[in-house]
């Protein structure tokens, strides 16, 4: 290194707080890509229903987690900054303005962007019970009357009635009501409910029922011309909320909702029985403390009095919504049949490139390792894999983490049918994986039954690593066949995600994956690990050590280069080993869908990184990790981020690809998506992403291109194998079953 | 090939190791896993195993089961160390392992288990290890109780000792004395010094030590992050000896954040690498070899050995022979009459296959009996029988059994006296089977005997054939053997009601030897 360079490393603190990003702030930047999506105009309609949904959802669980968290500690008196500086206190002020913004976009977006695109597409949402006409009143009445009055608990709060429980995430209907005068009581009574206000001198009471989640959000009733209508089951209600306070008057009626703190808070040490004990806090996450209130915009000044003070919730966190409350109904909404003109068309996986699906895989893994790139390739070598362990004379154990699954997964079947055919099968599921612990708990418990060894996590640790372990006893002796993935075992959101995976009989892997499991199952942990890097104990030194590897190289003067692709990077020790490595002369392009703590083009700090975030039709899920290393190149693939949560509170597992095939088949899908100009977003150095200059330049969509790559892969094959067999063979039953269209 | 799991019940760890053992690839490690069951800060504080320790180790050892389950393993063997072996109601436990577990759990005695670590790094190392022990070699053993130190010189086992320097039996005293950082260091300094002070004045004077060989559970991970993963077990003392700087000025949560085990492994890293620090000082060495094994390497290369799937390069049975002659040294008993003992006993076992039925191990037996029949003398000459029975069963002789050397104590006892028979023999430490062989080699040893009381008669030959009911024997010397020839039929009888063969002696002279 030169005199000047050193010289220069020396006065440069770099994990110096102007650094970093906020990690909050950077979470709402990347709803904002999302966002975008929802905006685009060049996207079908329904697909932009589809993403302003998924902001909607990802922003009830960001209050629920994130700043639920920053209040406690804001409520602990917990005054530490964070990497970029800032108090806790300083993220919730920032967070809220932020919010609101993207709030007051998302509704924009609604009302003045797709509410009319869907009208004039024959699609017409009655914001409005007031709107309809006679014909779907009546509709509208007798729906209410048959289906929706049975399912209503109307609750009124007086001295011998406290204020009912509001249940997280629910959509309620709040009312204020006056007792009838005796002339009143017997009249027709019905009360015209404005959305404004009704003044009245009588003393009124506070009322509320819940919008049923048991019955379907969106209505439909009779249409006013060829296209369709709906109403939101709320309107419904509104419209006949009389009937449900009868000797009553309804002053007024406003829907509201209420996010409370989900953050579970197990006490893994003192819990006797994980199990137990999380079932216990599930119940609790029901009336964790309220950290955001949304209402109708217009509501009642005297009603939002009422749930400010019950609700315990201040105003910067009362969100007036100019609009249905909750728009993850719009993904319901993407369902409705007859619009698929407004859809991009619906993604069919193909055929692995590098395994055919009738044959045995066990003997096509000995062939060599396999690479399998979800949802351009189908998921069902992965379901198949365990399938045919399952039913496998030879198998003796199948081993497998899971963290989510779909809701009737093949693989629990899988492994269920494995332990009645007397294998030895365990499972380690993670009973922490966040909305989805009831969900597992039942699977495990089913697991459980059939007579699986189930394990629940790891005190202190979430198990979000995705392994598969099967070991057979073959003719010269045992042999370990292991699938490691960057995905979750779903087969239902692997045709969503993208997500790479590998099937492989390496001894050295096979050692490892028997040490992970060995590990989660309470024993203790290896001297040593042959290929896998296993957080939280290895893996972020080693992380360390390849980029700093790296920055070796830029000194001494060679090449240096390092592409990583991630979901999320904000572990402050990986970013300031990635600004030395900058520094040093390492070029760095980073792939980083969501949250990024980094920032980029400060000089002599982060001038050679570059970051961008893909947000399109699939969600950008695989974490992928290239390093040039002088030529020797190794890239590795695994569950985990550059988070600390997932270096340092999780058990993860990267591991190294190794096959030259496999390689050079990654190095092209991180080439291509470094050359997106579609659905990638450059981050610049003042933390806004803006779209790369597609001038002059011919239009990439990685995803896209992706879809087309793997099609033309599976029809070549197709072609080979129809061509040099004399017959074709018939379609497996098991592939048959769901649905794939896969037909070698 | 076989499946077979080997199980090790020790002081702080329970573990177990899965092999696939087959003659074509010799032993192949499939699946390693450990627990921690601190068994040992319960028997060496209390002298009992506490019930939560007990119900820990069970469960532990159930998942065992479900592990060789998972491998369909053809065969397993367990073993209890120390923490077993030191309970006051061993068979007790044993048999609520077996209730609540289904396994048959047998607790090795000190020498047999580090006879069988000896013999994992001898058999993993191969020619290597012959090599490395041609030159003085330090064979260091550390457990949870106690240290074994055996001295290797010239390819051959010169001594072993235990020392009481068990990492735990050590932690458990310093942490029970709440020192500080610096002080813990000290103090255990200072232990250490005072039980190798006796060890180094008896052993190592005047020895010529090139290398440690270290066995320890925690060390490799010391080697692994310093070497990194691959690299050779073997590092040179300075390299060691910074090694070990390093690691003792942190804490145990430190050396487990570096080192990437557990805090409570880490706190029982740091006596093992001190008290090799003191003997590579103490030695001047030149280099230290921690090749990783365990306990259970051990037992699966004995059971590999013994079911002849494997070939072992070094003699292992050398080891204890030679071990026994360091003991019969000792007390002055290895001259000429040792000398004619074994060629006669041996001679007599040997050409009596066909009548005795005993195995290779009972000719080991009788050979260490040979060895060690005259050790009561250097004590008592009056009753050399009990002396030599007291020595024996009070000194420890690697690679036997407890029972085997309560065997050869009997068979020594019973070698002195004239008139014993299957029926007045009643030992109960022995069972029906074991008494058996101890009368039928005792006999052997009893009747050898009568023609090897002369110090400095020496044989040139002994012979032995059997010829209808008799067994010939045939001494080829110079001497003149009348008075042997007196006592050998006087004893002649009571061989003759053992083995229902009656002995003949001949005699062959011969100008010169």
């Amino acid at each position: 290194m030169s005199k000047t360079k050193e010289k220069n490393n020396t006065q440069i603190d770099f994990s110096s707080p102007e650094y970093f990003t906020n990690r909050e702030i950077s979470w709402v930047k990347f709803d904002e890509r999302v966002m975008g999506e929802a905006r685009d105009k060049n996207i079908p309609l329904f697909e932009r229903l589809k993403f302003l949904s998924i902001t909607a959802s990802n922003l009830d669980e960001f209050f629920m987690v994130r700043v639920a968290s920053l209040k406690d500690m804001e409520n602990a008196g917990y005054t530490k900054p964070d990497i970029a500086g800032l108090t806790p206190t300083q993220q919730l002020k920032e967070l809220n303005g932020l919010t609101h913004e993207l709030v007051d976009t998302q509704y924009s977006t609604y009302n003045r962007s797709l509410l009319p695109l869907l009208k004039t597409n024959g699609l017409t949402v009655v914001e409005s019970h007031e709107e309809l006409n006679e014909e779907q009143k009546e509709f509208v009445d007798r729906y209410f009357a048959d289906t929706v009055y049975p399912v209503l608990t109307p609750m009124a709060v007086d001295s011998a009635r406290p204020f009912p429980l509001v249940r997280n995430k629910s959509l309620n209907i709040a009312a204020l009501v006056t007792e009838k005068s005796g002339d009143n009581k017997n009249g027709t009574g019905l009360f015209k409910r404005g959305k404004g206000k009704k003044k009245t001198n009588l003393p009124v009471e506070f009322a509320m029922v819940q919008v049923p989640d048991v019955l379907p959000r969106i209505v439909n009733i009779p249409s006013k011309g060829d296209g369709k209508s709906v109403i939101l089951l709320e309107e419904v209600i509104e419209r006949n909320i009389d009937k449900l306070f009868l000797n009553y008057t309804v002053v007024c009626a406003h829907p509201f909702r209420v996010m409370r703190n989900a953050d579970l808070s197990i006490d893994e040490d003192e819990a006797e029985d994980l199990l137990k004990e999380i079932e216990k806090q599930l119940k609790r996450r029901q009336w964790g403390e309220v950290i955001r209130l949304e209402v109708e915009a217009g509501i009642d000044r005297r009603l939002l009095g009422i749930l400010k003070k019950e609700l315990s919730i201040e105003e910067p966190d009362i969100y007036f919504i100019p609009g249905p409350l909750d728009l993850t109904f719009l993904m319901k909404m993407y369902s409705l049949e007859g619009f698929d003109h407004l859809k991009t068309p619906d993604h069919v996986p193909e055929l692995p490139k590098y395994m055919s699906l009738d044959k045995n895989i066990f003997e096509q893994i000995k062939e060599g390792d396999i690479l399998l790139k979800h949802p351009y390739e189908t998921f069902e070598p992965v379901i198949k894999f365990v399938r045919e362990a399952a039913k496998d004379k030879d198998v003796l154990a199948i081993k497998q983490t899971l963290y989510r699954v779909s809701g009737n997964s093949p693989i629990i079947a899988a492994l269920i049918q494995a332990a009645e055919n007397g294998k030895q099968v365990t499972v380690l599921f993670e009973l922490k994986a966040r909305f989805d612990e009831e969900n597992n708990i039942i699977w495990a418990k089913a697991l459980e039954k059939a007579g699986c060894h189930v394990i629940y996590g790891i005190v202190g640790l979430k198990t979000h690593s995705k392994i598969t372990l099967v070991v057979r006893r073959e003719e010269d002796g045992i042999r370990r066949y292991v699938h490691l993935g960057t995905g979750n075992y779903n087969d239902k959101t692997a045709r969503m995600y993208t997500d790479m995976g590998i099937l492989t009989c390496a001894e050295a892997i096979g050692e490892d994956a028997t040490a992970v499991f060995n590990m989660l199952s309470g024993y203790s942990e290896p001297v040593t690990w042959n290929k896998l890097s296993v957080a939280p104990l290895w893996m972020k030194s080693r992380f360390l050590y390849l980029i700093g590897r790296e920055a070796d190289h830029a000194r001494a003067g060679r090449e240096a280069r390092i592409v990583a692709k991630m979901n999320s990077l904000c572990d402050p020790d990986i970013i300031e080993a990635l600004y030395k490595a900058s520094n040093a002369g390492v070029k760095i392009d980073l792939i980083i869908r969501g949250i990024c703590c980094l920032k980029v083009g400060i000089p002599k700090v982060s001038e050679n990184i570059t970051v961008r975030s893909i947000v399109g039709n699939f969600l950008e899920h695989s974490r992928i990790f290239w390093f040039l290393n002088e030529g020797n190149e190794e890239i590795y693939m695994g569950s985990a981020d550059w988070m600390p949560r997932n270096l340092e509170r999780r058990v993860e597992i990267v591991f190294p690809v190794e096959r030259m095939e496999l390689i050079e088949d990654l190095k092209a899908f991180l080439k291509l998506q470094l050359n997106d100009n579609v659905k990638a977003s450059l981050l610049q150095p003042d933390g806004t992403y803006v779209k790369p200059d597609r001038r002059g330049r011919s239009v990439i969509d990685s995803q896209a291109e992706c879809v087309k790559e793997a099609a033309k892969v599976a029809k070549s094959r197709k072609n080979s194998v129809v061509k040099t067999r004399t017959f074709i063979p018939e379609r497996s039953p098991e592939f048959n079953e769901n649905g794939e269209s896969g037909d070698i | 090939m076989k499946i077979f799991a080997a199980i090790d019940i020790g002081s702080y760890e329970t573990g177990m190791k899965i092999f696939q053992i087959s003659k074509r690839n010799g032993l192949k490690q499939l699946d390693f896993v450990r627990h921690r069951v601190e068994l040992g800060t319960d028997t060496y504080r209390t002298g009992r195993i506490s019930n939560t320790h007990m119900d820990e180790l069970c469960s532990v050892l159930e998942g065992f089961n479900q592990i060789m389950a998972s491998y369909k393993v053809d065969d397993y063997v367990a073993y209890g160390t120390s923490a077993l072996r030191e309970a006051e109601s061993t068979m007790i436990i044993l048999d609520q392992i077996r209730i609540r577990t289904g396994l048959n759990v047998k607790v090795l005695s000190n020498s047999e288990q580090r006879f069988l670590d000896y013999k994992s790094v001898a058999l993993k190392g191969g020619k290597d290890f012959d090599e490395l022990i041609n030159h003085g070699t330090l064979f260091i053993d550390i457990g949870g109780g106690s240290t074994q130190v055996s001295i290797f010189e010239k390819g051959i086992l010169n001594s072993t000792v235990n020392l009481p320097l068990g990492i735990l039996k050590i932690r458990s005293l310093l942490r029970a004395l709440e020192p500080g950082r610096s002080k813990y260091i000290e103090l255990l300094n200072e232990e250490i010094v005072n039980e190798l002070f006796s060890f180094k004045r008896q052993y190592l004077r005047d020895k010529d030590i090139e290398n440690l060989v270290v066995i320890d559970d925690y060390l490799p991970y010391m080697m692994q992050k310093f070497r990194g993963a691959g690299a050779p077990d073997e590092v040179t003392a300075e390299s060691y000896t910074a090694y070990t700087d390093e690691i003792k000025l942190k804490s145990a949560e430190e050396i487990a954040k570096s080192v990437g085990i557990a805090p409570e492994n880490a706190s029982l890293m740091l006596p093992s690498a001190m008290l090799i620090n003191h003997l590579v000082k103490d030695t001047g060495c030149k280099r230290v070899k921690i090749p990783g094994v365990t306990l259970s390497d051990g037992i699966a290369y004995d059971y590999a050995d013994k079911a002849k799937v494997i070939k072992a390069v070094h003699d292992f049975d050398m080891d204890i022979l030679s071990c026994a002659d360091v003991i019969s040294a000792k007390y002055k008993c290895n001259g000429y009459r040792q000398q004619a003992l074994l060629m006669t006993s041996l001679a007599i076992f040997d050409n009596m296959k066909k009548i005795h039925g005993l195995s290779k191990r009972d000719r080991l037996l009788l050979e260490l009996s040979a060895r060690l029949r005259n050790v009561g003398r250097y004590v008592s000459l009056s009753s050399p029988a009990h002396s030599s029975y007291s020595i024996i069963m009070g000194t420890e002789i690697i690679g036997i059994s407890h029972v085997e050397r309560a065997m050869v104590a009997n068979i020594v006892f019973n070698s002195f006296t004239d008139e014993f028979s299957y029926a007045d023999f009643n030992n109960e430490e022995l069972d029906a089977d074991q008494s058996l062989r101890v009368i039928k080699l005792a006999a052997i040893l009893h009747l050898s005997a009568s023609l090897a009381q002369n110090p400095k008669k020496k044989y040139a030959k002994v012979m032995a054939a059997l010829k209808d009911s008799e067994l010939l024997i045939t001494i080829q010397s110079k001497s003149d053997i009348t008075l042997e020839r007196g006592n050998f039929n006087n004893r002649a009888d009571c061989f003759e009601e053992v083995f229902g063969i009656k002995p003949v002696l001949k005699y062959k002279g011969v100008n010169e030897i």
